[in-house]
This record gives C-alpha cells, structure tokens and sequence, in this order.
C-alpha cells in the first residue's frame, strides 16, 4: 500500500451533534445542519473565521437537491470560504473525516471543519439507495441496503437458534445502550424476556432480516472541527488525535454482478492493514471502546469478527457472553449505535464523534464506566466500502 | 476503443427516475409563505449585525452566522428589477409557456434579490432597472408563486 | 414538579392502576413505599387482584421502601439509567426487602411517556412532489452485446485473461486484476441457486416508480460453467419460493441448492426482461 506517515498531527477540537429524529418539520436543511454547525464551534470556542475549509456530505438521491452545498451555505458557514463537497454512500461521514484528516496532516489547511447531514424524512431512502445500482441489470432486483446475507451467513455456520439469538442479543444490547443516549432516534427500552417473542413477530422484511434488526431512518447532522497539532493545543485542553485510518473498498460487488457475500471483507482487509501499520498485536486488548457503523444487529455480529481479527464463534461469544455491553470488556456502541439513529450522510460521522467523546470523557449518560485512551470507529458504505479510525487520547504512538 | 469490442453492440435504453418526495419548508420559510397567502405581505428577516435585509428570510445570517429567525421586518410589495432572463423553450418543469421573463428584484428595503417572474410587459421591453410591483396569487398557494408575478409600475 | 425525560414522576404513580396486570401478582400481598426526594411519597398496596396507590407523607408499614431523587427514579422508570449502577453511585438507596421492588417490573406494564400535548403552533408547511426525470441509458459494446446474447436465449460472460473469473453481466474489465477483459464464453443457462433475497419488504422500482409486489426472490444462481463467486444475479418464479431450496459453501463443505433453468420471455428486447425469472429445474 502506498502509505505515508502523516506531516503533522491531527486533532478533534470541537463536535457537534443535533439530536436525531424521525421529523423534523419546523426546520428545512441548512437550518438543522446549522444547529451541529453551531454546536461545533461552540464546543471549540471558535468563531467561523477560524475555519480555513469547510467539508460537506450527504446523498443526493436522499433528498433530491442537486448540489446541496450551494443552499447550504445558509447554515454551513462555507460562505467566502474554500469547500468541497464528499460523497461515497453510508460511508460519506467517513470519507467526511478521512479527507479533513488528510487535508490537516498534508498542511493544506490548519482548520477544518466537516459536516455530514440527511433529512430522510424528505425522501425515500430505500428507493435511493436502489439508483446507486446499474440500471440496466441490478435497479430491477435491488431493494436498498435490505439483504440478509449476514443472517443466512451465520445461520448456516452457527444454527438457526444460536445464530437468531446472538442477533437479538445485540439488538437488545444495542436498545440499552440507546436508551441512555439522549440524541437517539429510536430507544424502546427492550426487555431481555422479549427475545423469544421479537424473533417471531417483528415484522419480516428479506429473509431472517425483520424490522427490529435494521436500522432507523433519521433526520440530524453532525459537525466535527479539526486542527494541526499545534492549533488544537492552543484551542482546546482536550484534543482527540486521529492516529490513523483506512479507506478500502470492492465496488464491483454489489454494483453489477457477482452479489454473493464476499469471502474477504473489506472491513478484514482493513482491519489487518491499519493494524499492522499501527503495530496492534490483539485489537480487542488495544481499545477500549469501538463505534461501529452496524446498519442491522446481523451485520453487527458478523462484523465484530472481521474487525477483531477474530476466528471460530469469538465474535458471537462476545454477543453471547454481553462483552459488548457498555460495562463489558469490549464495549460496542455505547451511543446505541446505528441502530439508534440513522442520518446516513451524518452517520459514519457520528461513530468518530461519539467514539471522541468517550475520550474525553463527555459523552454524557452513556460515558463508559472505564477510562478510554484508545477508541476504533467503523464507517460503512453500501458496496462493502469501509472507513476505520483509530482514535488516541494521547499523542504517545511516535517510534512505533 | 478496444479493437476487440464491436460497435455494432451499442444501443440505449430508454430508463426513468421516479421517486416520492416531502419538502419541509421549516418554521422560518412557513411565516414566509403562510403571511404571503393570508395576509398578502412580503416579510424579510434583519440581521442586526451587519444589518442586512433578507428576502426571503431565513434562519441564520450565512455572513455573521448568528441566529436571525425573530427579527423580522416588513416589507412593501415594490422593488427594481436587478437583473432578468428570458426564457424561450418550453420544457414541463417550467412555469410558464415560452417566451416568459424570470427576474431577480430587490425589493425595496431589502438587501438581497428574490426570484421571480416578471409579466405585463413585452419581453423585449424588459430592461434592468424597471420599477415593479407584486401580483398576489388569486388562489392561495403555500409557495413563492403566493406571489403570481411582478408586473411594472 | 420537574420533568426528567420528559416525564413527570407524578404521572408514572397517577398511570398505574392502568398498568396494574394482577395476572403478575398472583396474589402477592404486600405494601412499598416511594420516598423520591422532591417529588413526594406514595404507598402501593397489592392485594390479590387489587392494587392501590396513594400520595402520602407517612410511609409506616411498609414492607419496602425505595429511596431515589426524581431524576434517578423516572429514569430506572424508562430503562435509562441501571439500578445496579444507581446503587453504586449512592443514588438508588432500598430499605427493607429490596427484592420486592423488582416484582413491580412483572406486576405493571412498562411506563411509557405521555404523548406531549399539540400546542397551538404555527402552520408548518410542507410540498410532497414525486421527482421523475426520463433517462436513456448507453449500454456500451461489452454490456450491449450480452444484452443482444439474452434476446437470442444465451447467457454470455467474459473473462478475465489473467485470473480467468467469470463475470455476468460483463464489465470491459477485471477490477481485481486491472486487466481489459477480453473472450467470452457461453454460460448456464441452467444452474444452482446459491443466494436468495426472500423479500418482503415492498420497495419502489426507481426504473418505473411502481411499487414492487411482494413477495419477491431475488437470486443469485451458479450457471454451469461458473464457480465461486461467480453467481448470476436474477429473479425466482413467485410461487416457488418457499420451494427452491438454496445452496450454502461453508469452508470446503458445499450443499447444492436448487436446479434452476430460465423461463425466456417470448418477445425478447435485449434488456433483463428477457428472461422472466428463473424456475426449478424439473420434468
């Protein structure tokens, strides 16, 4: 891989996050971005004119407003200042983070901030998501980011019983989670002695995938600044500093043929990679916390092994065992995850920001129960695309 | 092109895009519109930092970005025509039949120019600088065409 | 009285006799008392199938007594705060026979939030549109010339000169390799089904706008000549779904899925409504 050390480092100074909902009547676009906008610079005391460049994301076909970034400069604060606008599906707010990373380290700008929004409400996501496909071939036969290849995966490795459990184990590990966050979409304050019954009644939308294990789709933005080492000091006493991360994707999978779970994921490929570039022998051990970009409680099992490095049933002990749980070794999404709110172009974002607000340590009620120094955060973008973050809340990592 | 590959193969199909949107015009634009068809009068938002006068309103000043939403000022239903267009081709999304005229008129009092058709004047005749005056919408209607057009003075 | 999240602790007391479910109590006798500084205290009598609540100072005679500030309490209410870690943190205190208090979870249905009451607001105003834009989409020579194999009942794929793969529909090439690909060959048209999409979930067809009906299969099938990966993408006959059995690798373990064959359709474009969907491949 063509990697490169980075010329300087990166730090999270300031995050804003609205709270996310399934309508947001009283405000049009640039207004709720404004609000993340807002609470962005606040939270880094700064005013807009300390941005140097200002990132944009969502999808277009979400809302159906041809270059978004235009109307937005009503909210966005990219009026008079150097922009640009991202754009890669689920993985947008990662690719958000990634490029003002890249933009930060490179010594193009000091101070940048980005900004992932959606307003589902306003659209039809489902049908979106399905005009990402060919038109000639996969349009006629897609249905969004509906599939239920991660169930029948584990279903045929591990049996119906134990397979459909560890999901709904997650899933309610998940609610619980988002009940103690105040921005989540949905938190319904599930009860363990609703497994048996969820399994069978939630209603049915492919295969094994019902509705209690996809996720929502939410109104929010999210709005994160970023400094060069030097300037973060200066603006905060808590920067958090992007050690690294990694973009890998295999768009050929779902755009046209051969749609059949991949045997190599590319969230393994990148795993591996970032891993072995950061010298983290055993990954579960290295972090303390990971926010994952899990779009349904199928897909958050299955991946846990895929970014874990792990091998056999470790990912589904994990679930089993409530390891992932806010107070457990490896805990996974405190802030409920995607399954507690889906701003898509804002999601991937969300995990980064929620994953430094655990290393600072005011993420709120869902603050974990143990100090976090180190925190991993997943992006996901439909045609196995993914982002991975490391995190660090100390700038430490130099020689290795 | 690859030699390998015969051009005799190429042909389009005929495709369509078709999905259901909702357009939220938010608590700010709703004042906007809901005043326009009920009362017939044109708002505009103030910010009082810079001290500029937006038509239509919106929420935050993108210059200052300071919260703008309550410091609304009233305008009058006169403005000059800052700049124009004539459009000459007949296409559905349009709202009206070719030749028609889309102006941008500040009204007066206002700092920023609103979009809109201009009617009741030959379009050759159209220059930059004509006076003009809006023409309310007889029946109501909860967007900009609350207004129908401007016509001149 | 404050609200915590969103709730009045007054209203989760004034909604139980609502929520009472005596099929949980199964005759459990007993007296609780509430004591949430700042809100007040409140006596639960269960008796049998009865149950009463009252607003009182005087908690004598209780069994058990659950101590908590608002905040704490509407919170354990709602399942967002832990009372392991609410008696931790000292914010969460029992007397008496703790155990007690969580009965009540079986005792009442769960709380839930009042909806908040429609304040008189404003008109929010909003414009629905159905976007629809026409479009003609190139196929190109490598997609148009296997859109022409489908009109004349073939299903082609092409190959990758260096790893060999098999891709269908075609590509001009091999992302994997990063090599133009260049021979085709013949496939299926016969073949095994190795993934279904068993959908329910009723999506709109961005080509049409119509609602899809449901339910649907959208499959992917091994064609003879194939392997691995290398499955074609298409539908299943509707009234087999329950029927076609799919085919699973796991490591090197394979169970075969269902033969299936295409069902052409008799006036063929060249566009994948050439083939209707795929049945079982049976006499």
């Amino acid at each position: 891989m063509g990697y490169r050390k980075k010329n300087r480092h990166v730090g999270i100074v300031g995050i804003g996050t609205t709270k996310f909902s399934s309508h947001r009547e009283e405000v049009n676009q640039p207004e709720m971005i404004h609000e993340a906008v807002r609470q962005a610079l606040d939270d880094a005391g700064l005013a807009i004119d300390d941005i140097d460049c200002v990132l944009h994301g969502n999808m277009e076909l979400f809302e159906m407003v041809h270059q978004p970034d235009l109307w937005h400069t009503l909210g966005s604060g990219a009026l008079g200042r150097d922009a640009l606008r991202l754009t890669t599906g689920g993985t947008t707010g990662g690719t958000l983070v990634g490029a003002a990373d890249n933009l930060v380290a490179s010594g193009m700008y000091d101070t940048v901030m980005a900004i992932g929004f959606e307003k589902l409400q306003e659209g039809h996501t489902t049908g979106g998501i399905t005009n990402m496909a060919d038109p000639l071939w996969a349009r006629k036969l897609q249905s969004g980011a509906l599939t239920d290849q991660a169930a029948c995966k584990l279903i045929a490795e591990f049996g119906e019983e134990r397979a459909r459990r560890a999901a709904m184990t997650y899933r309610i590990i998940m609610d619980q989670h988002a009940c103690k966050n105040p921005n989540s979409h949905r938190a319904f304050g599930l009860s363990w002695d609703q497994i048996d019954d969820l399994m069978k009644t939630s209603p049915p939308l492919i295969g094994d995938l019902r509705l209690i294990h996809m996720c929502s789709q939410s109104d929010g933005a999210c709005a994160i600044i970023f400094a060069a080492e030097k300037k973060a000091k200066d603006i905060t006493n808590w920067p958090v500093w992007i050690r690294d991360h990694i973009t890998v994707h295999r768009e050929e999978t779902l755009n046209l043929c051969n749609n059949y779970y991949p045997t190599a994921t590319t969230h393994r490929f990148a795993a591996a990679q970032l891993y072995a570039r950061n010298g983290i022998a055993d990954p579960l051990a290295y972090f303390d916390v990971f926010e994952m970009y899990d779009p349904s409680a199928w897909w958050g099992v299955d991946w846990l092994r895929d970014f874990f490095l792990l091998e056999g049933d470790a990912h589904l002990r994990l679930v089993e065992e409530r390891q992932i749980a806010i107070d457990g070794r490896m805990p996974i999404n405190p802030s409920g995850g995607v399954l507690a709110a889906n701003p898509i172009g804002a999601t991937a974002m969300v995990r980064v920001a929620e994953a430094a607000k655990q290393i600072r340590g005011n993420a709120g009620p869902h603050q974990i129960p143990k100090p976090v120094r180190h925190a991993l955060a997943s992006s996901f973008g439909g045609t196995m695309w993914t982002v991975l973050f490391m995190l660090e809340k100390e700038l430490n990592w130099q020689g290795v | 092109m690859h030699p390998n590959f015969d051009l005799s193969d190429c042909y389009t199909i005929q495709g369509k895009l078709a999905l259901p949107y909702t357009y939220f015009a938010g608590s700010v634009g709703s004042i906007f519109l809901t005043t326009l068809r009920d009362r017939r009068k044109i708002m505009g938002i103030k910010c009082h930092t810079c001290g500029k006068v937006f038509v239509p309103p919106r929420q935050t000043c993108e210059r200052c970005l300071e919260d703008i939403r309550d410091q609304w000022v009233e305008l009058g239903d006169t403005g000059t025509l800052e700049n124009f267009t004539v459009v000459r081709y007949a296409d559905r999304h349009l709202p009206r039949r070719p030749p028609f005229v889309l102006g941008l008129i500040r009204l007066d009092g206002a700092d920023t120019p609103l979009l809109h058709l201009v009617a009741g004047v030959v379009v050759d005749r159209v220059a930059e600088g004509l006076r003009v005056r809006a023409v309310f919408a007889a029946q109501p209607e909860n967007t900009i065409l609350g207004i129908d057009h401007f016509q001149p003075l | 009285m404050t609200i915590y999240f969103d709730v009045a602790v007054a209203d989760i007391f004034a909604t139980m006799p609502r929520r009472y479910r005596p099929e949980g109590a199964q005759g459990l006798q007993t007296t609780l008392g509430y004591d949430i500084r700042g809100e007040g205290r409140w006596k639960l009598t269960l008796a049998g199938d009865r149950m009463e609540i009252e607003s009182t100072g005087d908690l004598s005679g209780c069994a058990a007594i659950l101590c908590a500030d608002g905040e704490t309490f509407a919170g354990l209410t709602l399942g967002r705060i832990d009372p392991n870690e609410a008696m931790r943190a000292g914010k969460l205190q029992l007397e008496g026979d703790g155990e007690a208090f969580a009965a009540t979870y079986r005792i009442f249905q769960k709380y839930s939030p009042p909806i908040p009451a429609i304040q008189p607001s404003q008109e929010l105003l909003v414009l629905k549109k159905t976007i629809s834009v026409h479009q003609r989409f190139a196929t190109g020579p490598v997609f148009g010339k296997f859109l022409m194999g489908l009109k004349n009942r073939k299903i082609l794929a092409i190959k990758c000169p260096s790893c060999g793969r098999l891709q269908s529909p075609p590509r001009e090439a091999c992302a994997i390799c990063r090599v133009r690909n260049s021979e085709w060959v013949e496939i299926g048209p016969k073949g095994e089904m190795r993934m279904l999409e068993y959908c329910y979930y009723a999506s709109p067809d961005p080509l049409t706008g119509e609602t899809r009906e449901t339910p649907y299969g959208a499959i992917g099938i091994l064609l003879d000549g194939c392997r691995d990966e290398e499955v074609f993408w298409h539908l299943l006959r509707p009234d087999q779904l329950d029927k076609a059995r799919r085919g699973i690798v796991l490591g090197d373990k394979v169970i075969h899925g269902s033969r299936l064959r295409p069902v052409w359709n008799e006036t063929r474009t060249g566009s994948i409504d050439d083939i209707l969907f795929f049945e079982i491949d049976e006499a």
